[in-house]
């Protein structure tokens, strides 16, 4: 993907808001927009998928009943881990906090070293 | 594969921006989700306004909603509208994204391929006006929410809003005005056909015509016809300019404000237009039908292609069809919709009596049994029917 750089990118006018938030609207942007991207990556790897098999390489066959190795299963579990651990980051932090008493507000910290 | 994933894809030519695979997917992608839109979660707002808001409004009020307006400021509150409206305007906004992105990554090749070098023969003619003044309502808002509107160029010689044009126009009907964009205009040539069949014109003109989709048709469907096009826009002309030569077809380019060009009177035996006066002002129709008035020669007839008034729809389907004023960018589609035809002929010059609207047949008639056959916002050319209104002189 590239940057666009020359063109503009927002229409000139109003744009309108539908939901009482309208954070929301702004999230179901992007949530379409990353549907989108998940819609590239799926046609890419389709079109591998057919250039394998065009090529005689794969046949769609065999991508279809691969049975990956005690090992893969193991190697894609911890790919999930992580990938899982940056989409839930928020969570987890949030956690992290709640654990490590990590709560103090601003005003609370910043007296506390102006006053030590 | 269902009906309604069948692919009308747009035949290639050789001035348009070719995408990579990964554009290519991201544009495919908004057609499958704007026909998702279309197919699956369009009819729900009628059934929400049937089944909930209407009856509500009825127990309160003792009668239903008498306009679009009512209707209007009971819908903006339901969540099923709220999230359908967010969706569908995401949509737009994502077309126009993906189908900048290839032209902008080669914007200067494109460019390059589409001057045509003083000297070189060609089919037909460019002449751009640096000078004209473009439009307020052209400029006050970007139409249909594509960046930088029509007229907006980027650097010399350029033709961006065109490259993008071109491809977003496929994806906005969803590949339902022909794999050359041109229904519209192919529409009114089949309705000239069984309607005045004995015409044969000798000088056509296209007002308000961008890339020249619609205006390319008449010049294929009667070959002996000097054909003009006529817009405000520099980079949407360069763009016509190559594409019809491109497809071999003799069209005559000019950069022109519609409400005053510089023809003169009696030139033309047809005037056409083909969703221009939705973009335009109240004050501006108005002197673009009196501009078709001088003209067109006596017998002459102007035609303009639109979707259709509201003045025949309920008030729910009208509040519908009217979603793409606020939420599309249509600031002026409300009011063109609304707007007296007959008066506006009588303001023009023109007999009433010798005016005319009616519902035509769209003629890509291929698709036309897997159409939706309603009109609704974000379904362009979904109906299978255009509006046209007219006048001979």
């Amino acid at each position: 993907m590239n940057d666009i750089k020359k063109l503009q990118r927002k229409a000139r006018g109003e744009r309108p808001v539908f939901f009482e938030d309208p954070n929301v609207d702004k999230l179901i942007s992007m949530i379409m927009g990353l549907a989108g991207e998940v819609a590239v990556l799926h046609d890419r790897s389709d079109t591998l998928e057919r250039l394998l098999q065009t090529k005689g390489l794969v046949k769609q066959s065999e991508i279809d009943s691969f049975e990956p190795s005690i090992q893969v299963q193991g190697e894609r579990a911890s790919w999930r881990k992580n990938y899982l651990s940056e989409i839930l980051r928020i969570i987890e932090s949030e956690l992290e906090g709640q654990k490590s008493g990590d709560r103090e507000p601003y005003e609370k910290a910043v007296k506390r070293v102006e006053t030590s | 594969m269902s009906a309604e994933n069948q692919v009308h894809p747009q035949t290639k030519h050789a001035v348009m921006a070719t995408p990579t695979h990964d554009e290519f997917s991201r544009q495919e992608f908004v057609r499958s989700y704007k026909n998702y839109l279309v197919q699956n979660v369009h009819s729900g707002n009628q059934t929400r306004y049937e089944k909930i808001i209407k009856p509500k409004f009825e127990k309160t009020h003792n009668r239903a909603p008498k306009d679009r307006f009512e209707v209007g400021k009971e819908m903006v509150h339901d969540p099923y509208y709220q999230m359908f409206s967010s969706l569908l305007r995401t949509s737009q906004e994502m077309m126009w994204s993906s189908c900048q992105v290839p032209v902008n990554r080669d914007l200067e090749n494109l460019n390059e391929k589409i001057k045509i070098p003083k000297g070189t023969k060609t089919l037909g003619s460019l002449k751009l006006d640096t000078e004209l003044q473009i439009p307020r309502y052209h400029t006050a808002v970007d139409i249909h929410c594509q960046p930088g509107g029509y007229h907006s160029e980027v650097t010399e010689d350029d033709a961006s809003a065109g490259l993008v044009y071109d491809r977003a126009v496929h994806i906005y009907a969803m590949g339902q005005l022909g794999p050359y964009n041109d229904d519209i205009g192919a529409s009114i040539l089949l309705w000239l056909k069984n309607n005045h069949p004995t015409m044969a014109p000798r000088k056509i003109l296209d007002m308000g015509c961008s890339v020249g989709h619609s205006t390319v048709p008449y010049a294929q469907a009667f070959p002996d016809a000097e054909v003009h096009g006529i817009d405000v826009a520099a980079p949407m002309l360069r763009y016509a300019h190559a594409r019809a030569e491109e497809l071999g077809e003799k069209v005559h380019f000019s950069q022109q404000n519609a409400e005053q060009t510089n023809f003169k009177s009696g030139t033309f035996d047809l005037i056409v237009s083909h969703i221009l006066l939705h973009e335009t002002s109240q004050k501006a129709i108005h002197n673009i039908v009196k501009e078709c008035h001088r003209l067109l020669k006596p017998g002459g007839l102007m035609v303009h292609g639109e979707t259709p008034p509201y003045k025949n729809m309920g008030p729910f389907d009208a509040f519908m069809l009217d979603w793409d004023t606020r939420n599309n960018n249509e600031p002026f589609w409300a009011r063109s919709h609304e707007i007296d035809l007959e008066k506006l002929s009588k303001k023009g010059g023109f007999d009433p009596k010798n005016q005319f609207e009616t519902l035509i047949p769209s003629a890509l008639q291929v698709a036309e049994a897997k159409r939706s056959k309603v009109f609704q916002g974000g379904d362009f050319g979904g109906g299978g029917l255009w509006f046209i209104y007219g006048n001979m002189r």
